[in-house]
């Protein structure tokens, strides 16, 4: 009978003893001796190879047979040469990724570890940075089991690293070193310039030094951040600038020619290319974060969002900000960007709307009108609404309760300061499978696995303490992020696909509700147990960039009920006709994310826009129904033949009538062209239900 | 913000149709327990209700649209028949109304050829706002 053993590639192949033979023949010669026939006759005789034996165990039988015969210089140098193969092997490995990178369709579809670098084409800069990648996820599992070790001891250490092995769990961005994102108050650069953060730069002391020390410090301070960085206060401190340059009327006065040059420029030219310089520098490929931008995010406030954050603010030279001239602001910067994203795309800054609700509606009318009315003319944003000015959203990821909405003089304003230091997810469609498959109540082993997470995150806070207490992390030390006022956060993906495992509907039912507040609730309740004076737990709906995808092709190679290529972030399923937009803000209303304390935005998805009274109408649906975070999503047209792009989604360009157009389309939280996003998200990308406009009248 | 229903039985067949199962008898019974339902679970969310055909039996489309408009939910319907509100008796209870079969040359709405016309009651006359649907770009 032939025997048959496996290689390292897992291909069979039929086993013949010469391989060995020469194996350890070269293994004596290496230390100057020579093996007769007999001594590998009586080395060979130690081994017991059967069908379907892996190499690595042969060559493990190989060394205990070398030692137990008393060739231990021999077994000595065969298990040198073993290392030597097994390095040569790796670089193989890494080359070989190398080619399959330089070769793949484009850079998500490349990257093999984190798929959601934010890169719109490859070449050597972005090779450079997906190489080390491997190493930086060998060294954070280490740093952390090691702390968890000494904390909890080896068993949970253990335990973890099985789950996340198995794919319960899933660490995010465990392809970089720093904590993950944060919303920065800009406070100490403006009175102390970049020095505190390990810069150069003098405080900004005009529009001018502004812009360009703004663009500067964004990039330092994301180039310590793994993910975002939001700047709520961008617009409010530009228009305290441009107030000392032209005037607390400006505004007033757009028109007014204030440039002696041969440009003639206005004041509303010159604020324009203010934004110009700021946006286009941002988007830019950025050298310190692997040639991906910054991930870049602005807020804009209705007015009582706007008192309620900023009543007591002061700049250094003791003025408060202006509520009329930064209205002003805001529409020109939004209605400049919308235009802007027509000639070229601009993925930042991520922009969100914040807006106060009241019985119903959305309490300042102005700013529903106009959120109304930017929405109509096509741009895209986010909106933020909510009972009560005590919380904000300044990203995708972050909610948080405005407990402090104190003002100081060395920190600014105290209510926009948050961020995530470290987000830990659960696949909660395997989970409960698991547990339903095991016998074991899902609520039960939802609770002990989340309850292992809480552990694993606050090892993490103990490392990201002793990095800070060694002065790794100037960011905190220099009060743009209050370290206090971060969270650790537990992710959920897979939510609806565990629903409908256990065979609820995917509708607005009291048992749906009712699955998704217990479920949700159980995290909650452990996030209140975990909470000290130091640390914060949140739980959000993670946009699943590129876990969703990796989930869901896990689960299926494992046996589990996958019904879709990628797990989303919605309380529906992205591709039910039978669900209207109505359904999906009811779906991400008051009663399902009521235990969601991070950000779990309702991407509405549109074939076509809306009027402008239409979405406020859909303003007032969201205060009535309590859907706090939302955005609208028309695929944007782009011509790959002409480059015109146009807001509308529409199979050919209007402008040269070349079928050959690409779209635009925010997918995890940003907008960027479907063909730059991976295969299988592309893919869930096409499924997608735009929800076709209602073919009746506006009323 | 509208809420249409499609009704089935459609007796117009006009050539080109983009909704032929809607010629068949197909789909539930409108009765007021599920008009009454729908309007319920969209209160406040909804701003009117869009009968679309129902040309088998335009009496019972009225008297749906009157059942809709106690509700304090502005009513619209539209219909395949070649009318205009000259020629055809409507309720009260309507707001909006369109009129005209699908020629397919002529197209639908969007077409700035159509056939077919848009009304809007205002006070006691009607009004064509067929153009609302002709908007080019953003």
């Amino acid at each position: 009978m032939e025997t048959y053993i496996i290689k390292r590639d897992g291909k069979k192949e039929l086993f013949t003893i010469d391989k060995i033979k020469n194996a350890i023949a070269k293994a004596f010669l290496a230390v100057g001796a020579f093996a007769t026939e007999e001594t590998l006759g009586s080395i060979l005789s130690h081994l017991r190879v059967h069908n379907g034996v892996t190499v690595e165990e042969i060559q493990n039988q190989v060394e205990v047979a070398l030692m137990a015969e008393g060739y231990y210089q021999v077994a000595k140098a065969f298990i040198l040469y073993r290392q030597g193969h097994t390095e040569d092997r790796e670089t193989q490995q890494r080359l070989d990724f190398m080619m399959n990178y330089v070769q793949a369709s484009n850079a998500a579809e490349g990257s093999k570890f984190d798929a959601n670098a934010n890169v719109e084409h490859k070449n050597i800069a972005t090779l450079i940075g997906e190489l080390p990648k491997q190493g930086f996820i060998r060294l954070n599992r280490r740093l952390l089991t090691e702390r968890i070790k000494t904390m909890y001891g080896k068993e949970l250490s253990d335990r973890y690293m099985n789950l996340l092995n198995q794919h319960f769990i899933y660490k995010n961005d465990e392809t970089n070193l720093a904590n993950y994102c944060a919303s920065i108050t800009m406070y100490p650069w403006l009175i102390g310039g970049t020095k505190s953060i390990g810069g150069n730069a003098t405080p900004p002391h005009n529009l001018k030094s502004f812009c360009g020390g703004f663009i500067n410090m964004v990039f330092m301070v994301s180039s310590m951040l793994s993910g975002a960085c939001a700047t709520p206060e961008f617009l409010m401190y530009m228009n305290y600038f441009i107030e000392q340059e032209f005037g607390e009327d400006y505004y007033k006065r757009a028109d007014e020619v204030v440039d002696l040059s041969l440009k003639r420029r206005t004041i509303d030219k010159v604020i324009t290319d203010c934004f110009q310089q700021v946006v286009y520098s941002l988007n830019q490929p950025s050298g310190a974060r692997n040639f991906q931008s910054v991930f870049w995010n602005i807020s804009y406030y209705d007015r009582y969002y706007f008192q309620s954050l900023f009543d007591n603010f002061r700049f250094p030279n003791g003025e408060a900000p202006h509520w009329e001239s930064l209205d002003w602001l805001q529409r020109r910067f939004m209605n400049w960007f919308n235009e802007e994203r027509t000639r070229c795309v601009l993925t930042f800054p991520v922009e969100t709307m914040a807006l106060l609700a009241e019985n119903g509606d959305i309490k300042d009318k102005e700013y529903g009108d106009f959120t109304a009315e930017m929405y109509a003319k096509g741009h895209s944003f986010f909106t933020y609404v909510s009972d009560n000015a005590d919380s904000l959203s300044s990203c995708c990821r972050l909610r948080n309760a405005i407990t402090d909405n104190s003002f100081s003089y060395t920190l600014g304003a105290g209510g926009i300061s948050t961020g995530s230091k470290s987000v830990l997810t659960i696949n909660l469609n395997r989970a409960i499978q698991y547990a339903v498959r095991n016998n074991i109540p899902y609520q039960a082993y939802i609770e002990d696995v989340v309850d292992l997470m809480h552990k694993v995150q606050l090892a993490y806070n103990e490392n990201l303490k002793n990095l800070q207490e060694k002065g790794m992390l100037p960011l905190f030390d220099a009060g743009y992020i209050n370290i206090g006022r971060q969270y650790l956060t537990i992710g959920v993906n897979g939510l609806v696909e565990a629903a409908e495992f256990l065979g609820y509907e995917i509708k607005d039912t009291p048992e749906y509700a009712h699955f998704v507040q217990e479920l949700l609730g159980i995290i909650e309740k452990k996030n209140k147990e975990y909470r000290t004076r130091d640390v914060m737990f949140n739980c959000e709906m993670i946009p699943a960039e590129n876990v969703g995808v990796k989930h869901a092709k896990w689960d299926r190679e494992d046996g589990y009920v996958v019904p879709r290529d990628c797990y989303n972030s919605y309380f529906y399923i992205v591709e039910d006709k039978s669900l209207n937009v109505l359904d999906r803000f009811r779906l991400h209303g008051a009663k399902y994310i009521e235990h969601l304390t991070g950000g779990s935005a309702l991407h509405c998805n549109l074939e076509e826009h809306l009027s402008q009274e239409q979405y406020r109408q859909l303003l007032r649906v969201a205060a009535v129904e309590g859907c706090n975070y939302f955005t609208f999503n028309i695929p944007n047209t782009v011509c790959n033949d002409c480059g015109h792009i146009d807001k509308r989604y529409l199979k050919e360009c209007p402008h040269c009538h070349s079928k050959n157009v690409d779209y635009l389309t925010r997918v995890i939280g940003y907008m960027k062209r479907v063909s730059n996003f991976s295969e299988a998200r592309q893919k869930e990308a096409a499924q997608r239900y735009y929800a076709e406009k209602q073919k009746a009248p506006t009323c | 913000m509208t809420l249409a229903l499609n009704l089935s039985g459609c007796p117009c067949h006009c050539p080109g149709c983009h909704s032929q199962h809607l010629w068949e008898d197909i789909g539930e019974p409108l009765t007021e327990e599920l008009l009454g339902g729908l309007s319920e679970r969209y209160k406040g969310l909804i701003t009117c209700v869009c009968f679309m055909g129902g040309d088998a039996a335009p009496e019972e489309v009225q008297h749906w649209a009157e059942y809709v408009k106690e509700l304090r939910i502005k009513t619209a319907w539209y219909s395949g028949r070649p009318a205009t509100p000259d020629t055809f008796h409507l309720s009260r209870a309507v707001d909006y109304v369109k009129f005209g079969p699908y020629i397919e040359e002529l197209g639908g709405l969007k077409s700035e050829k159509t056939n077919q016309r848009l009304y809007k009651r205002v006070g006691e006359e009607w009004e064509d706002i067929t153009s609302v649907f002709w908007k080019k770009s953003l």
